[in-house]
């Protein structure tokens, strides 16, 4: 973590000053995109980099859902199951994707290559439903694009 | 077409998110004027005259939440535009996001001047990939041009705007818990008083505004408020942009004028339901509306809708609200109860824990409904599910476990049938089915 | 002052107060779990529900007075939702109050009783959770029949300042959890947690399981582990449930030591130190006189110290600064005179000891140095190399230090090797076998009193010094 922080510093010129708890969130989530998932140590540099009590950061960690201590799958595929997917066949493309992967929702494969997730509304309603690999949305899905995805993703 | 436009005014094309395109729209011409030529008070009281109403769900006048703040009392204001559009069923703001995101820039530059605030932030949901890219993109253009910063135009006026990403949690779009979450906190809300214009941010004044209602303020400006009233009706001036979803034939973003016809919107611009079924229901406004507020988005039946009008006041009238206008249509041959239990599964999800009744009644709440949809429905599961929903209704920190009231009354209330058939025959009377499949339509 | 009505009659408020506040100073009862008088509002719990007129009801702990306001503390909208928040509390908490250390003193099983009384709306399984963790060696957490009021998570960010504890994972799976960089574990005030618990969630290991409390009474007290001298509540058997077999010594022992609330000196608090208590008090006890280590009765004792008293040319004296001020008026009327009296701190900082903090812990480790010192001066304990005789008057003498040839008359309390060397050594009582008063740093007395008897064969101070001074034995 101890690299990132010229960029974290960097961040601080727009924000107000004196405010520092601010950058846990912005921190939290640039460690995660560099390391995978965050890590004891990591904490422990945010908690001497930003003054916060320890306890803070990990409540934080437990409260966001896309927040992880562990390292998940190369490619983490999360479906939504919300409202609006689930009316435009959310539900089949999880069983699908939890055959063809031959895991459950939350699971990873044994190769480590696939994660899959389920996920409450990702704000993409009208092109439902949705799937997200990684940042990645994949918009208006069924079986045979998924299928075509993961093909192009091995 | 859906009535006079105030965002969509333009074409999309691949490079209208940028700067050069926004330029060519007149774009940044209004802030300009602004530092040029009015004072902050002027600003607030052309908001105020606009009559614009929130466009988060609350539908609370925008000029009046400003008017809490006194741009002179020398203390530090911040201003937050909410772009945590977490609501199911609501798309909206990452149009503008996506298309437009200089027109968010620009206005929050007119609020941010209004309400003397030098620090901004755009607080927008974690997931949210390509919106963040563009918006960020935006921001270093803007602050490229000189539009963010000190001194902007020259004017002695300086602003900054951080573009704050969240991290998964659909109570933060409610805007105290928005507020923890900046603060690098987990997502608690918080009570009020006090209200959040009087100790907010880091204690300080803060007005927090939804993407589509800062976004609509810097053509206020540019045009007045008194051509803004024309637009819309008397009670709800403006546009709203509705993003419509579920079993409908053209699902999207639409900017529609306020008082245009519902029936119209769905079954013309919309293209009607999917495979030509027939209408069942209609959430108008995301499933909850909206966190914060008390106004819940009820359920509308099919005959309801032919009549109404897009408008807050005539939703208010039949009980229910525009909401974030995330409209879900529901086709005829849909299981209600399952579409109920979808809800309460994501409630209890997004529950944040801190206050009793949406802690411990959200769960309980989900574990009855999972139970009736697999057949182990108890004939008082009907009475516990409106008593859970009774005393989330205004008992609880946040909106978010009213909301989860509203639509579990509003459900029970309209299709009380399909819940006692569940519970009596142990197996759902429209096949537990939520999609709306063409050989449906045809059986 | 603006004015409320609260149930129809009117009552002064101070604009700063809220709703609650106003009804609880006014002798109207509202409950309240979350809300305490010392901590930041959370407005969690939902169970301190007041309906405004007109306006309908909203937490009273976070409803600000407004001149003329008019609120219902029992209306039946009142009453309908603290029932039913009542019913959403008991949803996932186990009620095992028959196996809980709280039970008799729980405010849930109180409200319960008050303000609910059915059983539950709910026929399904409860939310299971985390039983018996370990939040330090000290507390023990029961997940389960936490309600998350998040007291004890405020008490460590606003009071003991440790950031000890947080709220981990979020809706009816959210856990109250200790810092991992044991912050909690390390706070000299973490076991008040257990006091403002309002359930059964939070457990001291030292009472774990030890007693039902409504077979225990406690008599106040002071604790004299520094000159803070904290007001504190001795819990100890009740005369009436004695134990009649197995270990009489329960009848004698400290069940448990909890802050004696109080607004001159600590407030509702005191540190760990002051749970302890009993690992000072109930050492092993000197239970008979001895002259060089031979035993004899207090009476021979006493007439050997006059002897030696009379006898003596350069007498020092080392006067307890644990003494009660009684004993050290005593002291000063009865042998002042005949000795040069030096004060003595009887304890020191142990190893690894909070030494000092901005909240209730003071450096000097003994209860009543201030009104030692006042009675005695401040000079340092130091022996004159001259001495031909030493009263030593508790603990923390260093004997090597008393020069060689000097005749010692030791009055202590309990077992040590010096007992036996000393000329004369008599047994004293302890604080909680008499009553007394100490004066603390900031000038403030407090008193205690006896929660047990004095042990047979050991002397009351002081009573003992006008003895030694050579009044009739």
């Amino acid at each position: 973590m101890k690299h990132l922080i010229p960029e974290f510093e960097a961040l601080k010129t727009r924000l107000p000053p004196g405010l520092d708890s601010i950058l846990v969130l912005p921190c939290l989530r640039r460690i995660q995109d560099d390391r995978g998932y965050i890590a004891d140590e990591d904490i422990d540099g945010l908690v001497e980099y930003l003054g916060v009590p320890r306890i803070q950061i990990e409540e934080v960690l437990t409260f966001y859902t896309m927040l992880r201590r562990k390292p998940l799958g190369r490619w983490h595929v999360q479906v939504c199951r919300n409202v609006s997917c689930s009316m435009r066949g959310a539900e089949p493309l999880i069983k699908h994707l939890s055959n063809r992967l031959g895991v459950k929702p939350g699971e990873t494969t044994a190769d480590g290559r696939f994660t899959l997730s389920t996920v409450e509304c990702l704000g993409s309603c009208g092109t439902a439903p949705v799937v997200m690999v990684n940042e990645r949305y994949h918009e208006l899905q069924d079986a045979q694009s998924l299928d075509a995805l993961l093909e192009e993703l091995k | 077409m859906t009535g006079r436009k105030i965002l969509m005014n333009f074409e999309v094309t691949p490079d209208s998110h940028t700067l050069g395109a926004y330029l060519g729209r007149g774009g940044y011409q209004t802030i300009a004027k602004v530092l040029r030529e009015m004072k902050p008070e002027d600003v607030t009281k052309e908001i105020v005259a606009s009559g614009i109403q929130g466009r988060g769900g609350a539908a609370f006048p925008a000029g009046r939440k400003w008017q809490v703040v006194d741009p002179h009392d020398g203390q530090p204001h911040f201003l937050i535009a909410n772009a945590d559009e977490g609501e199911p069923g609501t798309f909206k703001d990452r149009w503008v996001l996506e298309h437009s995101p200089h027109t968010l820039l620009e206005s929050m530059l007119v609020a941010a001047y209004a309400l003397a605030a030098r620090h901004t932030f755009v607080y927008i949901r974690g997931e949210f990939d390509q919106p963040y890219t563009r918006l960020a993109a935006a921001v270093e253009e803007a602050y490229a041009a000189g539009y963010f910063g000190e001194n902007i135009l020259g004017s002695g006026f300086s602003c900054d705007v951080y573009v704050f990403r969240g991290a998964g949690a659909y109570v933060c779009g409610e805007a105290s818990s928005l507020l923890a979450s900046i603060e690098g906190s987990r997502g608690y809300p918080r009570n009020r008083p006090p209200r959040l214009t009087v100790k907010g941010l880091f204690q300080r004044p803060t007005v927090v505004n939804n993407v589509e209602t800062l976004s609509n303020l810097a053509w206020i400006i540019a045009h007045g408020a008194e051509e803004y009233r024309k637009v819309g009706t008397p009670k709800s001036p403006g546009t709203r942009l509705i993003s419509i979803s579920g079993h409908i034939q053209r699902p999207g973003v639409y900017e529609v004028e306020m008082g245009y016809s519902w029936a119209k919107f769905l079954h013309e611009d919309c293209g009607g339901v999917l495979h030509g079924r027939k209408l069942k229901a209609l959430i108008p406004g995301g499933i909850s509306s909206q966190v914060l507020t008390g106004h819940g988005a009820k359920v509308l039946t099919a005959d309801s809708v032919d009549s109404l009008l897009l408008d807050h006041q005539a939703l208010w009238d039949v009980g229910s609200s525009l909401g974030s206008g995330g409209m879900i249509a529901i086709a005829e041959g849909t299981c209600m109860v399952r579409l109920l239990q979808v809800m309460l599964r994501f409630y209890h999800h997004e529950s944040c824990g801190q206050c009793t009744p949406c802690r411990e009644g959200m769960g309980w709440a989900h574990r009855i409904i999972d139970r009736i949809v697999s057949g182990e429905g108890r004939p008082e599961d009907i009475d516990r599910l409106l008593h859970i929903s009774k005393f989330n209704d205004g008992t609880t920190i946040c909106g978010l476990g009213d909301a989860a009231g509203y639509a579990t009354i509003a459900f029970i209330e309209h299709f009380r049938d399909e819940f006692e058939y569940l519970i009596e025959h142990k197996r759902s009377k429209n096949d537990g089915r939520l999609e709306c499949l063409p050989e449906v339509a045809n059986a | 002052m603006p004015e409320i009505f609260i149930n129809g009659q009117p009552y002064e408020a101070d604009p700063d107060q809220t709703v609650l506040q106003v009804a609880l100073a006014n002798g109207i009862y509202v409950p309240y779990f979350c809300w305490h008088p010392q901590l930041s509002v959370a407005g969690n719990c939902r169970i301190c529900m007041i309906e405004e007129e007109g306006r309908g009801v909203d937490i009273g702990c976070n409803m600000p007075v407004k001149a003329g306001m008019r609120v219902l503390t029992e209306s039946e909208e009142v009453r309908s939702h603290r029932k039913a928040i009542l019913q959403f509390i008991t949803l996932n908490h186990p009620v095992d109050c028959g196996i809980c250390d709280k039970a008799g003193e729980c405010v849930l099983q109180d409200y319960h009783y008050e303000y609910n009384g059915s059983p539950s709306m709910s026929g399904d399984p409860k939310v299971r959770s985390t039983k018996f963790y370990d939040l330090s060696d000290r507390i023990v957490l029961d997940n389960e029949r936490c309600i998350l009021c998040s007291r004890c998570v405020r008490f460590t960010h606003e009071i003991s300042k440790s950031h000890g504890l947080g709220i981990e994972q979020r809706a009816d799976v959210s856990l109250v959890r200790p810092s991992t960089d044991g912050s909690f574990r390390d706070d000299p005030y973490s076991d008040n947690v257990v006091d403002i618990c309002p359930v059964g969630a939070l457990l001291s290991r030292s009472f774990f399981y030890k007693a039902r409390v409504w077979y225990l009474t406690k008599t106040p007290s002071v604790c004299p582990g520094c000159e803070r001298g904290c007001r504190i509540d001795i819990w100890h058997r009740k005369p009436e449930w004695q134990v009649q077999s197995l270990d009489t010594g329960e009848n004698t022992a400290i069940a448990r030591i909890t802050p004696h609330e109080n607004s001159e000196v600590n407030g509702p608090w005191i540190c760990n130190k002051g749970r302890d208590l009993a690992r000072i008090f109930e050492r092993r006890r000197a239970d008979g006189a001895m002259l060089k280590g031979k035993p004899a009765s207090v009476a021979e004792a006493a007439t050997e110290a006059r002897r030696l008293i009379k006898a003596a040319a350069r007498p020092v004296a080392l006067v307890s600064s644990w003494g009660s001020n009684e004993e050290l008026e005593a002291f000063r009327a009865s042998l002042g005179s005949m000795f040069t009296a030096l004060v003595k701190p009887d304890h020191l900082p142990a190893a690894g000891e909070v030494l000092e903090d901005d909240l209730l812990i003071r450096p000097d480790k003994n209860p009543n140095t201030g009104k030692a010192r006042e009675l005695f001066g401040t000079a340092p304990a130091v022996i004159p190399a001259d001495a031909d005789l030493v009263l030593v008057w508790g603990e923390g003498c260093d004997f090597s230090k008393i020069p060689a040839g000097a005749r010692i008359i030791l009055l202590g309390s309990w077992l040590a090797p010096e007992n036996g060397h000393a000329d004369v050594f008599i047994p004293v009582s302890i604080q909680t076998e008499r009553s007394g008063h100490y004066t603390n740093c900031q000038g403030v007395v407090s008193g205690f009193e006896a929660c047990f008897p004095r042990a047979p064969g050991v002397a009351d101070a002081e009573a003992l010094f006008a003895q030694l001074a050579g009044a009739a034995p």
